[in-house]
């Protein structure tokens, strides 16, 4: 099997979507004769032209508008945000439009846009562009939401987020972008709202997503070594939450951890904590703990930044710690 | 392009040339239509005072002329896309009062089920395409529309309304930014009515006339003081051709009144003395039926005759309203998501 | 008629306001829109445009009285009119004008009962609790100082592994934070045999883990009209009707089979078996109209018409509304109205003329699994009909027993005007009309 980088997974995603449906069409800053800021959409303009792969002004809202009103006649748009960072100048479209209009207009019009790019912190790029926005977007009705951490999954689910007849989030990670992964030639469609068992054991859950996937491979390798068997479960989607595979693993280990780029106070651990206890509670032999960033602003200083991001150290620890270890 | 004037003008002026242009038949089902929009919100605002409506009623009444005017000039095809200020679009539209009222009321038979109220009438066939309640976030979406219309190479355009109190607000601006970028087939309509909810536009707006921006959008721009639907159709009418046929977009600055509040809460009380006289006695309404009597030869009597019929018609649909069902509670679990890909489009 | 003007709510949290200026006069001309008064509500003082038009024939309404929304402020009509007819039709609304009281005396009676016993209904239900809670609060604040009530750190896991394998966690060493005991320690003791069985600490205020026994207080619900209606007729009826019970067994397989044929051969057709008990008690009762009576001071009142109320459970209580007439209506359309009226007794929307003048009632909780039961005679009936439900059960034929679909029937009857032949006679015929339930199509 190929492997293909996570950009060139996206890439061919959407690429192979506009081929099959030319009502798909992608939108943003840069995305066509600059070939796109992380190159997700490199080669896109040369196949598909002007029409298609547009670039747009520096107008969050306004394109992140114009995609909602494209799709409620029927197109397909791809709206790319160079960085989730900056969809929060368009928060109100997709909030109050993308993710009513079908509710609002009882059913008259649907809404079958995605909004992809890279989310939570990278490497040093201060507090206003070191954001995860997984919370803002799972709190909202009306919208389905996907973290993708590997080439497979990325083309798999970009696929199917596109055919979706809903408004869908679709988070990818501009420290990821160039990891390599298998990629079948042949195409393939990830369902939305399936968790993956990243790696399977006995003694505990870990459940994570996104850019912490990697860090959480980690540190089951590290907690292995020390004899500790962890079942890594990778979300893949945030909204619908595949519970089902989270509770199946809690009743089989007893004992959870959370780790995920983002803040603590109400956040996407917050309510997969909640599930937990109130589905798993008399299987629970310990606190389900949660390891993401720290609750503060994301300073530029490297030392500092490091010591908020959830460290494959910090996950062991508290996988021990809840292994009573 | 006139220069548009917003002095009052003293009663009985000469009637405009635009109605004494147009046949007795147009103007009486255009003044007919005016009238079912100012009647069935009476009627509402009654609801309204009787708690059988709850939460905001924002009131169309005063600038009915606009939504019939531009109604006529529109093909099959073509939508609104309006704020929350929508009754009078979408009965202008012929979406049925008795479902406009039922929406009113939460009712189960409203136009979409009782889930959107007053602020959210849609009918998609009927081109009544919202219904917005964020000031200023329908312009991006109208803006999508126009791009789909021009992407799918399907001749339809879209005319976007919006209010004097959306013009500072960003999304205004960038939707209308890429409209003008991309040529897109698109009218902009600002309806002013001389006030942002409370605060008068000498104090909202840096400049006086509105349509000086229309350059700074690459777009076309008209300005007028509605008198009459007639006037408007003809002048939207010039808008929505150059839209449809040159991929030309325009914003129109259309200067108007509204008679009531803000929403049913609002006492107006920010008005200037003898304001809402002087406008009164230039209500399109009033004028439009000055000009069937002394144009047409209507007789009062037969003027009040319709008057009557309008206001049994809306008094039917309260009572529609009032005795329809609310939503089955099961209601509320639906069109969140679409499961089905076939629901889609 | 004149049109009344009433108060209007000017805000969505408005609840009363005030006339606080008239600008109409009686004998002006009011046009729709024209500026009548100005309310004061709970946000501002606003000018109020009149919905109506006509000429000005009172006003009701004294500036600066407190009214509630809706209450009528002022009458239009023609000219010469006489205001007073409208406005005692209006009724309903509190007037807040010159004759308050007056429109009251006009309101349907269920609207006055209604009235009273929200005024009524605050001094028992404040009265109640200071009697109830010392006697029941106390046992819960005298939780006893026990061991066993000691909070033993345990985690969820290791509880319930406890409990299923009957281990005291008490017994158990914890080997977590804080000596928190966990899944590891229950399976230590259950394979060591260390964990006691928990025996002995047993007692009347804690359970076996050594919580103790939650007490929650009683609560008085506020008596609803409903509730007190039923009070009372049930009170009258135990009290002044001597009752006796006959019970007979009814096999309803040919009505279940009349039954699915009828609801798959015409168009939305659902007769219940409710319905099939209905028509032929009121066809047994056109045979015995000796037990379609009630007793009256003046002697037995024999009833003219069959008129059989319905007992429909509703949320708070029951209503029984009345089918009229029922022994001459075909099934289709008696189950028609029952369906009808049983919705709209659900939504509380009957009139109360519905729910009057019944001769006769039936009851059933079949719906509910009941097999039998025995009903209390509604005042103004001589009788009442309870029935079970349809089940499988054994039956005797021929010698053989076989399965059959069984209902029982429970005729509760007074003995004032109804005797037990009487009233057996009349069961007879209503079994073999289920019995052979073409015969409820049969004239006569």
């Amino acid at each position: 099997m190929p492997e293909l980088q996570i950009r060139q997974a996206i890439r061919d995603a959407i690429k192979e979507e506009m081929e099959r449906d030319d009502r798909v069409f992608i939108l943003g800053e840069e995305v066509g004769h600059y070939n796109g800021a992380y190159k997700c959409t490199e080669g896109l303009l040369d196949q598909f032209g002007e029409k298609r792969v547009v670039d747009t002004p520096i107008v969050e809202t306004g394109f992140s508008g114009v995609g909602i009103g494209a799709a409620m006649c029927g197109l397909r748009p791809i709206v790319e945000f160079m960085t989730f960072n900056f969809s929060a100048v368009a928060f109100d479209q997709i909030l109050n439009n993308a993710a009513k209009i079908h509710h609002m207009t009882n059913g008259q019009f649907s809404c079958p846009i995605v909004f992809r790019g890279p989310n939570a912190a990278a490497h040093m790029l201060g507090s206003t562009h070191s954001q995860a926005f997984d919370a803002f977007y799972a709190h909202i009705p009306g919208l389905k939401v996907i973290s993708v951490a590997t080439a497979y999954d990325a083309k798999g689910l970009l696929k199917s987020a596109i055919r979706d007849p809903n408004p869908v989030i679709f988070f990818e990670s501009e420290v990821m972008y160039a990891q390599r992964g298998e990629v079948p030639d042949e195409e393939y469609l990830i369902p939305i709202g399936e968790a993956d068992i990243k790696r399977s054991g006995a003694d505990v859950t870990l459940i994570t997503w996104g850019q912490s996937v990697p860090t959480s491979l980690e540190a089951a390798k590290l907690a292995a070594e020390k004899d500790l068997d962890v079942e890594v479960i990778d979300l893949r989607t945030l909204r619908p939450l595949d519970e089902a595979a989270i509770i199946e693993s809690v009743k089989k280990t007893n004992r959870a951890v959370v780790a995920y780029h983002g803040w603590p106070y109400g956040g996407v651990g917050a309510e997969i904590v909640d599930r937990i206890q109130r589905v798993a509670f008399d299987w629970l032999d310990a606190p389900v703990l949660r390891e993401c960033y720290e609750d503060l602003n994301m300073p530029y200083a490297e030392n500092l930044e490091n010591i908020i991001i959830p460290s494959a150290e910090r996950i062991l620890s508290a996988l021990e710690k809840v292994s009573y270890r | 392009m006139s220069t548009a004037s917003n002095t009052p003008a003293p009663d009985q002026e000469a009637l405009p040339a635009t109605l004494a242009g147009a046949s007795h038949e147009e103007t009486l089902r255009m003044y007919r239509e005016m009238l079912r929009i100012r009647r069935f919100e009476e009627v509402a605002a009654r609801a309204y005072t009787r708690g059988k409506i709850s939460g905001f009623l924002h009131l169309y009444i005063g600038q009915e002329a606009i939504a019939v005017g531009v109604s006529e000039a529109m093909k099959d095809g073509d939508r609104i896309v309006a704020t929350y200020r929508d009754h009078g679009f979408a009965l202008a539209r012929g979406c049925e009062p008795n479902a406009c009222m039922a929406e009113l009321m939460g009712k189960a038979t409203g136009i979409v089920g009782g889930v959107g109220g007053s602020m959210h009438f849609f009918d998609r066939d009927k081109g009544m395409w919202g219904g917005y309640a964020i000031v200023g976030n329908h312009i991006p979406v109208a803006a999508g529309h126009a791009f789909a219309s021009k992407y799918k190479d399907e001749g339809a355009v879209t005319i976007c309304f919006l209010g004097d109190g959306a013009l500072g607000i960003g999304p205004t601006h960038e939707g209308m930014t890429l409209a003008g970028l991309w040529q897109l087939p698109i009218v902009y309509v600002v309806e002013n009515n001389r006030y942002s909810m409370g605060t008068p536009l000498e104090r909202t707006l840096p400049v006086k006339d509105v349509t000086v921006r229309a350059a700074g959008y690459n777009m076309e721009a008209d300005r007028f003081t509605v008198t009459d639907p007639m006037q408007v159709r003809e002048r939207l009418g010039e808008a929505i051709e150059r839209a449809r046929t040159e991929n030309r977009p325009t914003l129109v600055e259309i200067l108007t009144y509204r008679f009531r509040g803000h929403s049913m809460s609002d006492p107006a009380k920010y008005r200037a003395k003898g304001e809402l006289e002087a406008f009164r006695s230039r209500d399109p309404l009033e004028v439009t039926k000055r000009a069937l009597m002394e144009l047409h030869g209507m007789s009062e009597e037969k003027l009040e005759a319709l008057d009557d019929e309008i206001f049994e018609e809306m008094s039917a649909a309260e009572t529609f309203a009032d005795e329809s069902p609310m939503p089955d509670p099961e209601f509320r679990f639906k069109h969140h998501y679409i499961e089905d890909e076939s629901e889609a489009d | 008629m004149a049109t009344i003007v009433e108060l209007p709510r000017l805000s969505d949290t408005m609840e009363e306001g005030v006339v606080a200026a008239w600008r109409i006069a009686v004998g002006d001309k009011v046009k729709r829109g024209q500026v009548i008064a100005e309310i004061e509500t709970d946000k501002a003082t606003m000018e109020f445009e009149s919905f109506d038009a006509g000429v000005v024939l009172k006003l009701v309404a004294d500036t600066g009285a407190v009214l509630p929304i809706g209450a009528p402020i002022a009458v239009f009509g023609k000219e010469g009119e006489d205001p007073s007819e409208a406005l005692a039709a209006h009724g309903g609304g509190a007037s807040g004008g010159d004759k308050p009281a007056a429109p009251r005396d006009e309101r349907a009676p269920a609207e006055v009962a209604k009235a009273e016993s929200a005024e009524a209904a605050p001094a028992p239900a404040k009265a109640a609790p200071e009697k109830a809670a010392p006697a029941k609060a106390a046992p819960a604040k005298a939780a006893p100082q026990s061991s066993a009530d000691e909070r033993i750190p345990a985690s969820p896991i290791a509880r319930r592994l406890a409990r299923e394998s009957g281990l005291s966690l008490s017994q158990i060493q914890g080997s977590g934070p804080h000596g928190r005991v966990v899944k590891a320690d229950v399976e230590a003791a259950a394979a060591g045999g260390s964990g006691q069985l928990a025996g002995g600490s047993f007692s009347s205020e804690t359970d076996v883990f050594g919580r103790p026994y939650i007490s929650r207080e009683d609560q008085i619900a506020a008596p609803t009209l409903m509730r007190r209606t039923i009070a009372k007729r049930m009170v009258q009826s135990q009290q002044q009707i001597p009752h006796f019970y006959l019970t007979i067994e009814v096999e309803m397989n040919a009505a279940a089979k009349l039954r699915s044929e009828l609801n798959a051969s015409v168009d939305g057709t659902k007769v219940s078996f409710n319905d099939l008990v209905i028509a032929a008690a009121a066809a047994a009762l056109r045979k015995h109209p000796e037990c379609n009576v009630s007793w009256s001071e003046e002697g037995a009142v024999m009833h003219g018409d069959i008129d059989i109320g319905m007992a429909v459970a509703v949320e708070g209580g029951l209503v029984v509304p009345v089918i009229r007439n029922a022994e001459q209506k075909s099934l289709v359309a008696l189950s028609r109205e029952t369906r009808n009226l049983g919705k709209r007794a659900k939504d509380k929307k009957l009139d109360p003329k519905e729910m009057t003048g019944s001769s006769f009632s039936v009851s059933n909780l079949g719906m509910f699994g009941i097999d039998e039961f025995a009903a209390m005679v509604n005042p103004g009936e001589g009788a009442i009909l309870a029935v079970g439900a349809v089940a499988d059960g054994p039956a005797v034929r021929e010698g053989e027993l076989v399965i059959r679909k069984l209902m029982r029937a429970t005729l509760s009857c007074d003995h004032r005007v109804i005797d037990g032949a009487m009233g057996a006679k009349f069961l007879a015929t209503f079994k073999a009309l289920l019995e052979q339930p073409m015969r409820l199509f049969a004239a006569g």
